[in-house]
């Protein structure tokens, strides 16, 4: 068992196209740490400069949104899946 | 990618969703299995705005987890223009962040156009990137 995150089309590139990746638990934060070291570039494309998630991406637990969670510190357990969505606007 | 293909009643659907509308943007999304259009979701526009769309992120999650259970592929995203060309504006270029087609319906004539872009940018959180326009092949 392990944690899955989907990797939406726009973090591929970092994820030599894998759709998903398998991480070990731990909080949010810890898989961020996770994705960077395994592809360099990925945290500041999820956090800001000041460490928070950027606002235009939404990292959901399974099926709840971690910003209604404890966001970055949000615990994520063997069997959970992790879905990150750009948000996807314009004009 | 350098073609979507899309059956004309999936076609339809969304330029009547686009219309549907009016006078505010519509938008949604495009599910695709080897670049060819396999269902529409119309998607609320969670700005309500005539000059901006935002995708809800619950009802865009929910569609990402549709596309998953079903094998498919995020085949783009769409919405409209209600008075301006089937064209990437510079808000959309701002804000893409999803490396798949933006198919732009344009409402400004009749009747409606439709175009795809690819918008290519180093980083998704770059405010300026290129335009690469994409065939959309209208099928049946």
């Amino acid at each position: 068992m392990a944690v899955q995150v989907r990797i939406p089309t726009v973090f591929r590139k970092f994820t030599d196209g894998n759709p998903s990746v398998e991480l070990e638990p731990g909080t949010i934060a810890d898989l961020v740490d996770q994705l960077e070291a395994r592809y360099p570039g990925m945290r500041e494309q999820l956090l800001t400069s000041e460490g928070q998630l950027h606002r235009f991406v939404n990292v959901y637990v399974n099926d709840e949104d971690a910003r209604y969670l404890e966001k970055l510190d949000t615990k994520v357990a063997d069997g959970d899946t992790v879905s990150l969505l750009p948000s996807v606007a314009g004009g | 990618m350098t073609e979507l293909r899309m059956p004309k009643t999936f076609a339809d659907e969304m330029v009547e969703h686009c219309i549907h509308g009016k006078p505010q943007e519509a938008c949604g999304l495009l599910a695709a299995r080897d670049g060819r259009v396999v269902q529409v979701f119309r998607m609320t526009n969670a700005s309500a705005s005539p000059v901006r769309y935002s995708l809800d992120p619950k009802e865009q999650f929910a569609v990402y987890e549709k596309i998953e259970s079903e094998g498919w592929e995020l085949g783009g995203v769409f919405h409209s223009h209600t008075h301006t060309e089937a064209y990437p504006s510079p808000t959309d270029v701002r804000m893409a962040s999803e490396d798949v087609p933006y198919v732009i319906v344009s409402l400004a004539q009749e009747p409606p156009s439709i175009r795809a872009f690819r918008i290519v940018k180093q980083n998704w959180m770059d405010s300026e990137g290129s335009i690469e326009e994409i065939a959309v092949s209208i099928e049946g």
